[in-house]
């Protein structure tokens, strides 16, 4: 569901409502209760790492910067380039993954490195590949990452990102 | 070029995820389960980028649809000038009467009155989140390219060397609202508008309470 012109400001997070709704209903008693839900209550299915990213190519200080159509991607490359100034900083986590932030949710998580289908890569939390949370990588290497939100709200809103790593 | 800051801009940060997280953190041995989406944080609505808004947008119907009113006014025609307690961009026609848009302006704190030029015009211009919104949604990117999904919206005005603009949305539900940082907004249809009626150099006065 994407957001339109006239979506009531309290309508924002419906998305993430629903998910939740949608895929946590066996585990979680309806999506009411709020206080009452606990992650430790939802079974971690644990999608395996993909064989040919290791999370030591996301570590790092990185510039970022963001797209929406094709013909920007250059210009948005270079200006990912010029954002070391003020970097985002992916660190490991004390488990196999790294620290960063999801969409829309100014906490940092521990994500993890996930194979997908077809040889998809994703990022996300303990959840299957492919998740609504998860970030897709579409390119990964040494100097420059490219990923892109799964949820199709999150991707309309914010581009394909490109990380530029500094230093 | 004067310009009055009404009251201090507030400092905003976020609040103090860091040591909180991490000490949740410290059992943890892979990566985290997704949290349940009804303690997550409702995010600000202040410049929400992507959302996706198209050009021909316009604010049809109330008083901050585009229409000419009377207005009084001792300043030539061709003139642009913003009353923000009211929400509206006037650009003076002369003969007492003015071309009126409804507005978005800064949120309490962040207005601010004075008198500048237009000193650049954007198409679909690229927007760059201020240090202060990169503290409180440290996942944005630190630019977004131009398009439908971005805050700047269709066009922009830049106003003399300051940091502040009128420009699109993406949001023209916040029209009549106080929630920028500062900076003038307008329903795209209405900012295309106002960008071919106005051009570099125009005179542009910002009160904040209308006087004549």
């Amino acid at each position: 569901m994407t957001p339109r012109a006239g979506t009531p400001r309290n309508m924002k997070r419906f998305p993430l409502a629903a998910l939740a709704c949608g895929l946590l209903p066996l585990v979680l008693a309806g999506c009411g209760g709020g206080a009452s839900m606990s992650s430790s209550d939802a079974p971690a299915a644990r999608a395996p790492a993909p064989a040919g990213v290791s999370r030591d190519a996301l570590v790092g200080r990185w510039g970022i910067a963001s797209f929406h159509t094709e013909k920007d991607r250059k210009r948005t490359e270079a200006e990912a380039r010029a954002q070391c100034k003020q970097p985002y900083t992916i660190t490991k986590g004390p488990g196999d993954g790294v620290m960063m932030h999801v969409a829309d949710d100014p906490k940092p998580y521990e994500l993890r490195l996930k194979a997908g289908s077809g040889g998809r890569t994703y990022l996300g939390f303990e959840a299957p590949a492919g998740d609504p949370q998860d970030r897709e990588l579409l390119s990964v290497k040494p100097k420059e990452l490219v990923m892109r939100f799964v949820d199709p709200d999150a991707h309309a809103r914010y581009g394909t990102f490109i990380y530029s790593r500094c230093g | 070029m004067s310009i009055t800051i009404h009251t201090t801009l507030r400092g905003l940060f976020v609040s103090g995820f860091g040591l909180a997280s991490l000490l949740a953190l410290s059992g943890a041995t892979s990566a985290q389960p997704r949290p349940p989406a009804a303690i997550q944080e409702t995010m600000d609505i202040g410049d929400e980028p992507g959302r996706v808004s198209t050009e021909e947008a316009t604010i049809t119907d109330g008083p901050y649809a585009r229409q000419m009113v009377l207005f009084r006014s001792s300043e030539a025609p061709g003139t642009v000038v913003i009353h923000s307690a009211e929400r509206f961009l006037y650009v003076v026609q002369g003969n007492g009467r003015a071309l009126r848009y409804g507005i978005g302006v800064g949120r309490e704190g962040f207005t601010w009155s004075g008198q500048v030029k237009v000193s650049r015009k954007a198409e679909w211009p690229d927007w760059r989140p201020p240090p202060e919104m990169l503290q409180r949604q440290p996942y944005l990117p630190r630019f977004m390219a131009g398009g439908p999904g971005n805050p700047m919206g269709a066009r922009a005005l830049y106003l003399g060397s300051t940091v502040f603009r009128i420009h699109g949305t993406n949001q023209p539900e916040t029209i009549g609202q106080a929630i920028s940082s500062g900076c003038f907004r307008l329903a795209n249809g209405d900012i295309a508008d106002l960008y071919d009626r106005v051009p570099v150099g125009t005179k542009v006065v910002i009160r904040h309470k209308a006087t004549l």
